[in-house]
């Protein structure tokens, strides 16, 4: 996915994924099931559940959060992720 | 409208009993019909005659949407729904963290029973909106990959990466999911609509449409007003899948500035290629 852009910036220059607030999490692991993109993995031990791909979450969707039955998966503020990505443009970014 | 309501079965959860208390509001002021889940799922055949009758309304404690799932899986249609965590921040309520709902959560359920069944004003927007007129697409970009086509607008749309397109009208613009993205959701089943009259940023959410296979968040590709929502996909989401760039249209905004909106949105031409690499990328 290094090569990827979003509206021409190189998705690894984009702050966007979920983050898992653990003291909420209940591991019932409906985020990973809903997500195609890979985003989550599962792994043994108290952790059972990290973002281990957060490239490949597909910027400014937010639905594996609505899956969350606890209310544990937050993102970023898109006012400042799209700030950003304007900024990035206005500097020359990538070739689309 | 009267309703059969289907309401979360989460008796061990706050936001369960306040979906209770949302049901038994809807039944003494609505004369809606409550649903249980666990009866239903059991014996679908008690509520047959109800389900036959009335709309369905579907009230969901959380994001597991229990509720939801098992009209899904019994094959039925949702008219409206009510997702309890976002129906309380539309409000700008908190729910007391209680089992026991006292007499605020009482007065919430009310509320939230407005939002559940009132759709009144609606109906008005959409009548205002009717006289603005939306062009069918004239001819198509297809974009091939294996079997599949995807059908792009050749003029007058515009489209986000996010597989939304806009076209506007005037000060008008309607907004959709791509024939792309349908496809990837395969049959949907559900457009769970954002308020009339929300104020939207450009990528700000607008609803979502569940499939079997996913729920899609829609993703505005421009900024302005939601002055009115596709209220024939109540009835008949297959528009959506059918015909995705006219009669599957999704939400109708009044624009604050579309030509600021336009510098971040893609052409139909390079909405293509993005499609080309995204079906290259799911087939691998």
């Amino acid at each position: 996915m290094s090569d990827a852009t979003f509206m021409g910036v190189r998705r690894d220059q984009i702050d966007w994924a979920p983050s898992i607030d653990y003291s909420k999490c209940d591991f019932c692991m409906a985020c990973d099931e809903f997500c195609p993109h890979k985003v989550f993995e599962r792994q043994e031990g108290e952790i059972k559940l990290v973002v281990a791909n957060p490239k490949n979450c597909v910027v400014f969707c937010r639905a594996c959060a609505k899956t969350c039955g606890p209310d544990a998966i937050s993102f970023p503020a898109k006012p400042e992720t799209i700030a950003a990505i304007k900024r990035i443009r206005q500097d020359g970014g990538e070739a689309e | 409208m009267k309703y059969a309501v289907l309401v979360c079965g989460g008796l061990d959860k706050p936001l369960g009993s306040l979906a209770r208390e949302v049901a038994l509001s809807a039944a003494e002021e609505a004369e809606c019909e409550i649903i249980c889940p666990v009866l239903l799922n059991n014996s679908p055949g008690r509520y047959e005659a109800a389900l036959k009758d009335l709309p369905l309304a579907v009230v969901d404690g959380c994001g597991t949407r229990c509720a939801t799932k098992l009209a899904t899986k019994l094959e039925l249609r949702i008219s409206r729904r009510l997702l309890l965590p976002e129906a309380l921040k539309r409000l700008g309520e908190t729910f007391e963290d209680s089992l026991r709902p006292g007499p605020l959560a009482r007065q919430l359920a009310r509320k939230l029973v407005l939002q559940l069944v009132a759709d009144e004003a609606e109906h008005e927007t959409a009548a205002e909106t009717a006289a603005v007129v939306f062009a069918e697409p004239a001819r198509f970009i297809k974009v091939t990959h294996d079997k599949f086509v995807f059908l792009i607008p050749a003029d007058g749309y515009l489209f986000n990466e996010n597989d939304c397109w806009v076209q506007a009208s005037g000060n008008r613009a309607r907004v959709g999911i791509s024939d792309f993205m349908q496809q990837s959701l395969t049959d949907i089943s559900f457009f769970d609509p954002p308020e009339i009259g929300r104020e939207v940023e450009q990528f700000d959410d607008l609803g979502s449409v569940e499939s079997a296979k996913a729920v899609f968040d829609l993703i505005s590709p421009v900024s302005g007003r939601v002055v009115a929502v596709n209220e024939a996909l109540a009835d008949t989401p297959e528009f959506i899948n059918e015909q995705p760039y006219t009669a599957g249209w999704l939400v109708e905004l009044e624009l604050a500035d579309f030509g600021a909106d336009a510098e971040l949105l893609l052409t139909p031409e390079a909405y293509a290629v993005k499609v080309k690499a995204k079906a290259e990328e799911a087939s691998t």
